[in-house]
């Protein structure tokens, strides 16, 4: 693959055998593309041979170079696989051009798509290389979607135990580096309660087993939400594995509750450090929004009016004070309850 | 109601959107060529933007829009798959005319299907070209195993807006023979996660375009399918919970959280949110201050501010303001120029477009008019 970049196939005598086809416009077009000169050659030539049905060695080619034009030219992607296949091009060759292509193309869909295929097509496939590259594709762009998506879709494609303990590590290094990446909170959630990363969580899985996890992950949680208690993706994951494993919310009322008074308010009270219940981190901002909705959603959950007039208390600090652009939305839960208070 | 903000909203630059939309029609820099295989979305965005301003016919002329009707209708395509449209002409080399027929390689896109009926719609065209029976083939072609549809026949490339597409086509059609629907809904609940939303697909992060997609698409999905209704009642709770927690202080939407806020997300949040009922929590003095900030000084919006235009950004703009104008009935000054017609939510376009789309797209319209002609 060295042809010179400059040399249109045109002008390529390696290439002389194969007819060029014009792409057919017809009426005047809507939003056509000026394409430049390097493009129209190469696309040409790909009608040409797609015309013909060649699959040997120089559409890869010629795929390649329409693809480094245009990363999104799906046609040009699909024959380039169905030609590798042809050709049986050793996949770690073609592995080691999209390592290159996906980071170039960080952000093109069928970058993925086709290292999808090549690993579903594989025999010899080495899902921990995938995961080393894909760590490494995601230091350049942390909150990839495609990236992300194409971890979970492996791990679940292979479903190795060994496989799913190491991502638990993964995910922490992660979020060491950025407590709010929601990817690696999600990752976390996929990891423990869908795949096999939680001890069994996913299928079967013994009772003792299940609450060990529990304990793990509330523990985990309640740790990364001292350190940065305005963080909703870590508030979100709290809610996940209390609604997953129908935990009461009020359970861990005492932890929460910490996070919506004032440091001052509470003096005294954290003279001795509850391992369960870790403190928010100094300087924190106080009270927490995403604590003051917990405490109401728990409050309301109670199910008596005692419990309906608290939450009622917080959703006014929501709507007056803390989350004025929810404001109507705060105003129709207070609605919402009052009906049904003294009822 | 707050009316402080109101008073500080900037004019919304409609002829200038509109002309930024106008020069994408006419013509795309090289630079572009990612569009090439979605001309026909691009056409789309630029197309219903007009349509959103409300200056389509007047902004265009009858001899351009003849010619981009008839351009629309040779990306109509029938070979072995069955019929749809292709998103360009980029792998054709011949016309219909001259016996061209779709290779593997050239077939129809189910998403370029999806806004081609749209495009069509706005154009006011009566649909009498339209192969029904081949459309359903098509629709049914893509349909994969575990419900979900591929973007072309055969590939593995799929997703849930392909999913949705297929549901708005039936729905514009009104004719489910093409899709195993039960099997179709179980896909979207397997997209659904922990923070209420919906992922991309099975196992993904929520995101709020796609959340809409899967939203939409249970809405569209005719209610003897779901038997249970589109979802629970603590389900809906949930996703209006996460779908409201996007709107960031700036008044725009994030796609997911922690991340910034995006114009696009406006519309697909917004949009979510309204299908769902709740569309009266959303502060749209703050979204529209937000998107006035996503507007380029010489036209077009962006998906943030200081960030480039383009058709998408400013389709998705628009369409979310046709739901959350900040407009008051009489006002004068800038607010007037936020007024818009209506939207409807779940095909994503002007009330009275989608209105023209089911009324001409469902075979009976053949039936009861003859030639597939309107009577409106
Ligand atoms: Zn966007």
């Amino acid at each position: 693959m060295t042809s010179p970049a400059d040399v249109l196939y045109a002008d390529n005598p390696a290439w002389a055998d194969v007819t060029p086809l014009p792409q057919y416009e017809g009426v005047n077009p809507l939003a056509p593309i000026l394409y430049t000169e390097e493009y129209k050659d190469a696309t040409d030539y790909f009608r040409g041979i797609v015309k013909t049905g060649e699959k040997s060695p120089r559409v890869l080619e010629l795929t390649e170079k329409i693809i480094r034009l245009n990363p999104a030219h799906y046609s040009a992607w699909q024959y380039r696989f169905e030609t590798l296949k042809a050709v049986k091009v050793p996949l770690e060759d073609e592995l080691k051009l999209m390592d290159e292509l996906a980071v170039k193309y960080l952000k093109t869909y069928q970058v993925w798509h086709h290292r999808r295929l090549l690993l579903t097509e594989s025999y010899n496939l080495e899902p921990k290389r995938e995961l080393e590259f894909i760590a490494k594709s995601l230091k350049a762009d942390t909150k990839n979607y495609h990236t992300w998506s194409y971890r979970q879709w492996l791990l679940a494609f292979v479903n190795d135990g060994e496989l799913w303990v190491g991502e638990l590590d993964f995910v922490e290094e992660m979020l060491n580096e950025d407590l709010r990446n929601n990817s690696a909170w999600h990752h976390r959630f996929f990891v423990v309660w869908l795949g096999g990363g939680g001890g069994g969580m996913g299928v079967g899985g013994t009772r003792e087993e299940k609450e060990r996890v529990l304990r793990r992950e509330l523990t985990f949680t309640k740790q990364l939400i001292s350190l940065a208690p305005n963080n909703p993706s870590a508030w979100n994951y709290l809610r996940g594995v209390l609604d997953r494993t129908e935990t009461p919310y009020g359970l861990i009322l005492p932890f929460v509750r910490l996070y919506i008074v004032n440091l001052s308010d509470r003096a005294g009270s954290t003279d001795i450090v509850d391992v369960e219940n870790p403190p928010p981190s100094e300087g924190a901002q106080l009270p927490c929004t995403a604590a003051l909705e917990f405490t109401a959603d728990a409050y309301e959950r109670q199910g008596d009016d005692e419990g309906r007039k608290k939450a009622v208390e917080l959703w006014k600090v929501l709507a007056n004070e803390q989350d004025t652009i929810r404001k109507r939305y705060w105003e129709f839960r207070i609605r919402g309850v009052e009906k049904k208070v003294g009822a | 109601m707050s009316t402080s903000s109101h008073t500080e909203l900037p004019a919304l630059a409609r002829a200038g959107h509109a002309a930024h939309c106008k020069r994408c029609l006419s013509g795309l820099p090289g630079s572009q060529v990612e569009v090439d295989g979605a001309r026909l979305a691009l056409s789309f965005y630029c197309i219903g933007s007009l349509d959103l301003l409300g200056v389509f016919f007047e902004k265009t002329s009858q001899f351009d829009r003849e010619e981009w009707r008839e351009w629309i209708w040779e990306q109509h395509i029938s070979g072995k798959y069955g019929t749809g449209f292709r998103p360009s002409p980029f792998m054709t080399t011949a016309g219909i005319a001259e016996g061209y027929e779709y290779t593997d390689y050239d077939t129809p896109h189910i998403i370029m299907t999806y806004t081609a009926l749209l495009c069509l719609a706005i154009l006011r065209d009566d649909f009498s070209r339209l192969d029904r029976t081949g459309l359903t083939t098509f629709i049914r072609a893509c349909q994969r195993e575990d419900g979900s549809f591929s973007t072309v026949p055969g590939s593995g490339e799929f997703d849930l807006r392909t999913l949705y597409c297929a549901f708005a086509i039936s729905s514009m059609l009104d004719d489910w023979s093409g899709i195993n629907v039960p099997r179709a809904v179980e896909f979207i609940s397997t997209c659904r996660t922990y923070e209420g939303g919906y992922g991309q697909s099975p196992f993904c992060e929520a995101q709020g375009g796609t959340s809409y997609i899967a939203i939409a698409s249970l809405h569209l999905a005719p209610s003897s399918f779901l038997p249970n209704g589109p979802l629970t009642p603590a389900e809906r709770e949930l996703t209006v919970n996460w779908l409201l927690q996007n709107q960031a202080p700036s008044g725009g939407f994030k796609g997911r959280t922690n991340k910034e806020a995006d114009a696009c997300y406006c519309f697909w949040c917004g949009a979510g949110l309204h299908i769902l009922g709740a569309k009266e929590f959303v502060d749209k003095q703050a979204l529209a201050g937000f998107l006035a900030s996503c507007q380029f000084k010489y036209g077009g919006i962006s998906k943030a501010p200081g960030e480039h235009p383009d058709p998408y950004h400013t389709y998705l703009s628009l369409a979310a303001l046709a739901m959350y104008s900040p407009y008051t009935e009489g006002a004068e000054g800038n607010e007037a120029t936020w007024q818009f017609e209506s939207l409807d939510p779940l095909l994503n376009a002007k009330e009275s477009t989608a209105r023209w789309a089911r009324e001409h797209i469902p075979a009976r319209s053949i039936a009861t008019t003859g030639h597939g002609v309107g009577v409106e």
